[in-house]
């Protein structure tokens, strides 16, 4: 399978793991939104050196990757590109920051090594934490989400149509990718000189193939807002599930035995 | 006259000066009709649909459904009124999954949640595709997906349903299939295609177009059996129709 054809299946993948029948993905979509958001606003909000602070963080991905029996290491795997990123964030800050603040055998451990780590894995848990919104939750329920906090939407009927174009795209990309290929028998990738073209072909193929989706919208009574399913209203068991993790969040970043843990 | 039917007069469309698509095209077509708009490549019949349907605009002449002139004012009642299956599937559905997209044109029309399903299972039920329903779109094969495009439109409970070569690209039993669904609808139906095999299997009436223009319009038999009519204008005879030479 080519690399296109490999995102093609795995945004097909996402899909399907986030129409599962776990107990995690039938929570209500506004409720694990909202827990998501407030979980990354506390974790950017902890300070730089709280390094054991951030760890006890983990405890909600590691929670849910449980709970919603979501795969840790297809999720490393789908995420080897963007977590490389993340953790470049901080990556100076060991040259800028040379305090010591103790000293492990004959190395000394800066000030500005343990905020690179906390940074780094900030930005982690950041990411995980979106990865397994989008895991559990389909982008019609978070789209759906958005608009029940007053999202504008234009805003939310962007988000859901860039990530339906996304296949769309992939799909035009792939065609002419074999289209090529199987004339190219001998060689590897695309030559330079080639590229121009392709790359223009696709984009005219995919204003196409959007123009032509969006006649189809149009046809259907679409009027530039999205109609989702009639989701229930949030039940208990919702309630619970927002007030323990925004409780444990909050006694992690303030609570007393917990800061003295982090000290 | 039926409150159901499309009245063209003497309409023309061109994307350029002096390059006529569409040339003087006149017809009627009334409840129940099916017609079969048939011609070589690039005579202006999947034009003539999209103007129907307001995709194309800028024509000349008078185009009315249900006295409904076709205006970009008066588009979203046309549209109503109207269901299109594309050529490509693939531009037609862009939802998750079946059940969501059969959905779409409902909630739209702003119909209750239970009126939705009720739409939704109908829809699904006369093109025989609820074993679909949770299905992915990415995942549907191409008599499936054609299917799922018809009961898209179906879901809008249309009085006209327009259909651009419907019969692309279908393997022999689902465009069977496909023929036999087709024949179980008695809404109006206009189908743009090159299959006069499935023409003369669906259509009691054809309208054979070259040129931008219509040449003739009538029954179905009277000219599809005439190999001269067909032949001139870039056709041939339906396979069903021509005599098989012995194997030596």
């Amino acid at each position: 399978m080519s690399k296109l054809s490999g995102a093609y299946y795995e945004i097909d993948h996402m899909n399907m793991v986030a129409t599962r029948d776990q107990w995690v993905n039938k929570i209500h979509p506004l409720v694990k939104l909202v827990v998501t958001v407030f979980y990354i606003a506390v974790v950017v909000s902890l300070s730089k050196y709280n390094l054991s602070g951030i760890l006890l963080m983990g405890a909600y991905p590691i929670v849910m990757f449980m709970l919603g029996e979501v795969s840790f290491k297809d999720s490393i795997r789908r995420l080897r590109i963007i977590l490389p990123l993340v953790c470049v964030v901080g990556i100076f800050n060991p040259f800028f920051d040379r305090q010591v603040v103790f000293n492990v055998g004959s190395i000394s451990v800066t000030s500005g090594v343990i905020s690179m780590v906390t940074l780094m894995i900030k930005g982690i848990l950041t990411v995980l934490a979106s990865y397994l919104l989008i895991a559990t939750t389909t982008i019609e329920k978070i789209c759906y989400a958005l608009r029940q906090l007053h999202i504008p939407a234009v805003l939310v009927t962007q988000i859901l149509l860039t990530y339906r174009y996304i296949s769309v795209l992939l799909k035009e990309a792939n065609t002419i990718m074999q289209a090529y290929l199987l004339r190219a028998p001998n060689q590897k990738g695309v030559q330079f000189k080639v590229w121009g073209p392709l790359v223009g072909q696709l984009l005219l193929r995919s204003i196409d193939r959007a123009n032509a989706v969006y006649e189809s919208m149009m046809l259907r009574g679409y009027r530039g807002e999205f109609h989702y399913s009639n989701m229930e209203h949030c039940s208990g068991k919702d309630y619970l599930f927002l007030v323990a993790w925004i409780v444990v969040l909050l006694a992690i970043k303030y609570l007393p035995v917990f800061m003295y843990f982090n000290s | 006259m039926s409150h159901i039917h499309i009245d063209m007069e003497h309409v023309n469309f061109s994307y350029e000066k002096n390059k006529k698509i569409l040339d003087d095209i006149t017809f009627t077509a009334r409840e129940r009709d099916c017609i079969g708009l048939i011609g070589a490549n690039g005579v202006g019949k999947s034009t003539l649909l999209k103007l129907l349907v307001g995709l194309e605009s800028g024509y000349e002449g008078s185009i009315r459904v249900e006295e409904i002139p076709v205006s970009s004012e008066m588009l979203p009642k046309i549209r109503e009124k109207i269901g299109y299956v594309f050529q490509d599937s693939d531009s037609q559905l862009f939802m998750n999954n079946v059940y969501e997209d059969i959905a779409f044109a409902p909630r739209n029309y702003g119909l209750p949640e239970e009126e939705v399903v009720r739409c939704v299972e109908h829809a699904m039920q006369m093109t025989e595709i609820g074993h679909l329903r949770e299905k992915s779109i990415y995942k549907l094969s191409g008599g499936e997906k054609k299917l799922v495009s018809i009961a898209t439109i179906l879901a809008m409970t249309p009085d006209i349903i327009l259909m651009d070569e419907p019969t692309i690209a279908l393997d022999p039993r689902n465009r069977r299939n496909l023929i036999h669904i087709l024949n179980q609808f008695d809404h109006l139906k206009i189908i743009a295609s090159h299959d006069l095999d499935m023409v003369m299997d669906t259509c009691s009436r054809v309208i054979l177009m070259s040129d931008g223009k219509i040449v003739k319009d009538g029954d179905v038999m009277e000219i599809l059996k005439d190999r001269e009519l067909l032949e001139k204008n870039g056709l041939e005879l339906p396979l069903g129709l021509q005599e098989r030479k012995p194997q030596q």
